[in-house]
């Protein structure tokens, strides 16, 4: 462990979250091509956060659109009708 | 100004992703449709007020968490402060590391082996103050600048609920991994 690495680690989700200025995002980039300890918690931390997004979905139910279609054009109507 | 008549053209789109979202809040598919329905009600009425070609996405969402806000806000839940800010940053990888030893792929392995209701119940399990960044950043990949403008909470508030209820969720994973025995070394 490194300065380079508790630099890295405490930036992780910025990084992943690409919430980082310029030049804090190379120098992590830089210390990420040299540093294997990282490099593994950065990919884990990447694919967890890509596992969350893939998996934490639901489709609507198909009638979700055709009822939101017919709520908008009842209140479309009641605009006209004023 | 957005003319409402493109509103349904411009909005529709979204709807997914915002059913998707109202459900991870509500946990409840009946409650989810109530109010996303109630969302483009609010936001047809509203869309006059919209001004065209800024973040729609956005727009929706934060009238889509003030809706659920509104509706559900008595079962609010307050974080618990203590229990949370004893966990460690990236707790999970950690954890697996424990067990995994040297083996880098194997805390990697773990993960192929959540499924869909796991990771859905693990973010439903977050108390709200959490969920709702979590939802916001990893499900729906917004900005924080974004989150908070959707949350209307500084955008140091929603890095801190953020990161914690990141670990939070975590832990989450790592209790069911540990109880499934997913976390042994694998052989």
């Amino acid at each position: 462990m490194s300065g380079s690495c508790d630099h890295a680690i405490e930036y992780v989700y910025h990084y992943l979250d690409e919430e980082l200025t310029w030049a804090r995002q190379s120098r992590i980039r830089w210390h990420l091509r040299r540093c294997d300890a990282c490099c593994g918690a950065f990919d884990f931390e990447a694919k967890l956060k890509a596992v969350i997004r893939d998996r934490g979905r639901d489709a609507p139910p198909p009638e979700l659109f055709e009822r939101l279609r017919a709520l908008i054009r009842e209140e479309a109507a009641r605009d006209d009708g004023r | 100004m957005a003319d409402k008549a493109n509103f349904e053209r411009d909005a529709m789109q979204y709807a997914p992703q915002l059913y998707s979202a109202a459900l991870r809040m509500t946990r409840n598919p009946a409650d989810a449709e109530d109010v996303v329905q109630e969302t483009f009600l609010k936001a047809y009425r509203a869309y006059h007020t919209f001004e065209a070609g800024t973040n729609l996405k956005a727009w929706l969402y934060r009238i889509l968490t003030n809706t659920y806000i509104n509706r559900y806000r008595k079962q609010q839940r307050r974080p618990s402060e203590v229990e949370l800010g004893e966990l460690q940053d990236m707790y999970l990888y950690r954890r697996l590391g424990e067990v995994s030893g040297a083996s880098v792929s194997a805390e990697e392995q773990v993960l192929d082996r959540f499924v869909d209701s796991d990771i859905k119940d693990a973010l439903e399990s977050l108390p709200e103050h959490f969920r709702m960044p979590v939802l916001l950043a990893d499900v729906d990949g917004f900005s924080y600048k974004e989150i908070a403008s959707i949350l209307d909470i500084p955008i140091g508030t929603v890095m801190s609920r953020l990161h914690r209820g990141r670990k939070a969720l975590q832990q989450k994973l790592w209790r069911l991994a540990e109880e499934r025995g997913l976390a042994g070394p694998t052989t």
